[in-house]
């Protein structure tokens, strides 16, 4: 970062502690005029893995835009940053769908000009009216999946097919199982297999959820996210909850290992990329857009990461052997049985958090 | 984590200077010159860094619920009540259960390591054993907890060896003795060069003094040894606690399903589904008075010539 916009981002750091009225607001993000900042550099905030060095030089190469990539490693901490460093320069950035809603209710991203973009309707047609951002207002999906469950089917007496099974054998999984260290996906894997939205806002419902999870506990080695991979390529776990990407890329490695997208459904994640208000480099973000929108960069992304693509020209660029993966590209059945996370209320997410510090630490 | 380290001792320095720094000055002009000079910078350091922030977290912890993006009212104790809820209380006990677990742990197996070093190894090797115990702290504690997952998993490193020798395997990983394990490992190089410092100094000629006068080994241990460095092990014991209060990697990797922690549940707040930077702030804030209290002791019963 230059220093020129070292101290432009301190002081828009400093003017997020905005006072106003008797109190101060908490970290607010003010958006910065489109005319500052170089045109010539772009900013991306981003998960780790989706920019490699290779991929920024191609960019390059493409357009004459340096590309510079931070990464964060969960939309919770991107946000915080974003939040309290008044926007950070980013020209680019790369929530999920929940977070997408979330930050375009704090009116933190710039409504996309659409005519800018190149290869909108490459997108498959359940990706061109989310739910999470009607009509792709504010957000270009960029790669999507699913959570489910991947275990080793050499070990398991006979193959999972829904939740339920973690439940009916939890003897024989006793400690050699772990969940995602996610309130919100444990959570609503128990929702779900009660018949409930995974996005449940009944107090009763989530109650119930929990109950279940006390019951399956003792029998939880650990709440997990990451750890789980090492452990189950060495068999000392039998069956985790995963996202779909993760579970692709540890199944690599070894072909016992299986993923399986729930019966009785499950949540759907999609990883979008938007342009936050306080962006310096407009134009340079749209440049980035459109690279990725471009087919064989999209389907690049599914085979070095693999995630989902949402771009109809991408998947049929793929393998065969990628596009019949059920767990890349389940059945339409079966995704329609899927939801997305939806952000809840401040109430509704206390309570889920209560009882989250209930299930840790009981 | 040694990153956590630096905050505290320059407390546990800088107090007692600021107190001799300030009296000459009283008496001459020229001396505030000098003062301003050698205070100014960490002052404003230590007020824009750590008092300043410690302030706001103080004023967030008096708004309940409060979210980034909120107008910042201070209206009440409510977050504070919130701490003493029972399933609270039970996170801080088991925080401060892995925080004496582990200052023990570390007691008891530094001393002797420690007294070996400074009394018994040869004098021109003392500089490399110490070295070595500096070493790991060399690499990232992310890296140190995951080599402890591979060595304590159930196929891991430990097993392997138990089962080849014929005896049991141990279920270690993912309960509160992996979480003592890795804690002990990441802290004992403190209390080990604390330690160390202490029992450097300890007069051998007291402990002839006291097996002539007819005291077995124990007793001389227990009355002469043990008293002249209790400044020492009082300082090691707290700055490990302290430490090991705020742990935050080794309880998330190593401790299992059951392991939520204050410091845990201080990231839910901030970065986790419920965000609520109020209750957050005040948990913050519980662990900031604990520590203080802590330190306090320190300054009260540890010996300054250790800490410095």
């Amino acid at each position: 970062m230059k220093r020129r916009q070292f101290i432009q981002t301190a002081t828009t750091a400093f003017a997020g502690l905005s006072v106003s009225g008797c109190g101060w607001t908490l970290a607010s993000v003010n958006p910065t005029p489109s005319n500052q900042g170089s045109s010539d550099e772009l900013y991306i905030y981003t998960w780790a893995g989706y920019t490699d060095s290779d991929l920024l030089r191609r960019f390059q190469e493409a357009t004459g835009i340096r590309a510079v990539a931070d990464v964060f490693d969960s939309n919770e901490a991107m946000l915080a940053r974003l939040q309290a460093s008044g926007g950070g320069g980013y020209s680019i950035i790369y929530p999920s769908d929940y977070m997408v809603q979330k930050m375009v209710e704090l009116d933190l991203l710039l409504e996309l000009d659409q005519s800018q973009l190149v290869g909108l309707e490459r997108l498959f047609e359940r990706f061109q009216n989310p739910s999470y951002d009607p009509q792709n207002r504010h957000s270009l999906p960029l790669s999507w999946g699913t959570t489910g469950l991947i275990y080793n089917r050499k070990l398991l007496p006979d193959l999972p097919q829904d939740w339920d099974y973690l439940w009916e054998h939890k003897e024989a999984l006793n400690k050699r199982m772990t969940l995602l260290n996610d309130v919100r996906e444990v959570m609503g894997a128990s929702l779900r297999s009660q018949g409930y939205s995974y996005n449940s806002t009944n107090p009763a419902e989530i109650k119930a959820a929990y109950e279940k999870l006390r019951e399956l506990k003792p029998a939880i080695a650990s709440f997990t996210s990451d750890a789980w991979r090492n452990q189950i390529l060495t068999g000392d776990l039998l069956i985790a909850m995963c996202y779909s990407s993760d579970a692709n890329e540890v199944m690599r490695e070894n072909p016992d290992l299986e993923y399986v997208l729930p019966l009785s459904g499950s949540s759907v994640f999609v990883d979008t990329l938007v342009i936050p208000r306080s962006a310096p480099n407009i134009k340079g973000a749209y440049a980035w857009m459109n690279f990725m929108l471009k087919p064989e960069i999209a389907a690049q992304i599914c085979q070095r990461l693999s995630f989902s693509v949402p771009n109809k020209e991408a998947f049929a660029m793929l393998p065969p052997e990628i596009q019949n993966n059920p767990s890349l590209f389940p059945p339409d059945p079966a995704i329609s049985r899927c939801e997305g996370l939806v952000p809840v209320s401040q109430e509704i997410s206390e309570l889920y958090d209560r009882y989250w510090t209930r299930l840790t630490s009981g | 984590m040694s990153e956590k380290i630096a905050p505290i001792l320059p407390d546990v320095e800088s107090t007692p200077e600021t107190e001799e720094e300030v009296i000459p000055s009283e008496e001459s002009n020229t001396s505030w010159l000098g003062i301003t000079v050698l205070l100014g910078p960490p002052g404003l350091w230590l007020i824009l860094l750590l008092v300043l922030p410690t302030l706001v977290i103080f004023e967030l912890s008096l708004v309940p619920g409060i979210r980034p993006g909120e107008v910042v009212n201070p209206s009440g104790l409510e977050n504070y009540w919130r701490v003493f809820d029972a399933i609270n209380l039970r996170v801080v006990a088991r925080s401060l259960v892995f925080a004496t677990g582990t200052t023990l742990l570390c007691l008891l197996t530094g001393f002797p390591v420690a007294y070996w070093i400074a009394q018994m190894a040869p004098k021109g090797w003392r500089n490399l054993l110490l070295l070595g115990f500096i070493l790991p702290l060399w690499t990232s504690s992310l890296l140190r907890t995951y080599a402890w997952i591979t060595i304590l998993r159930p196929t891991g490193v430990l097993n392997t060896v138990l089962t080849t020798l014929g005896l049991p395997g141990l279920e270690l990983l993912n309960r509160t003795p992996a979480v003592l394990i890795g804690m002990t490992y990441s802290y004992l190089p403190y209390m080990v060069l604390i330690l160390y410092a202490s029992l450097e100094k300890l007069d051998r000629q007291l402990l002839e003094a006291s097996a002539d006068l007819g005291a077995n080994p124990l007793e001389t241990f227990w009355k002469v040894t043990i008293p002249q460095t209790f400044p020492g092990i009082a300082a090691g014991s707290l700055l490990v606690f302290i430490t090991g209060l705020g742990d935050f990697i080794d309880p998330e990797l190593l401790g299992g399903a059951s392991s939520m922690t204050i410091s845990r549940l201080i990231y839910n707040q901030f970065l986790g589904a419920a965000r609520n930077w109020g209750f957050g702030s005040a948990l913050s804030m519980v662990l900031i008075f604990a520590v203080s209290a802590a330190i306090a002791l320190l300054l009260k019963y540890g010996d300054r010539d250790v800490t410095t």
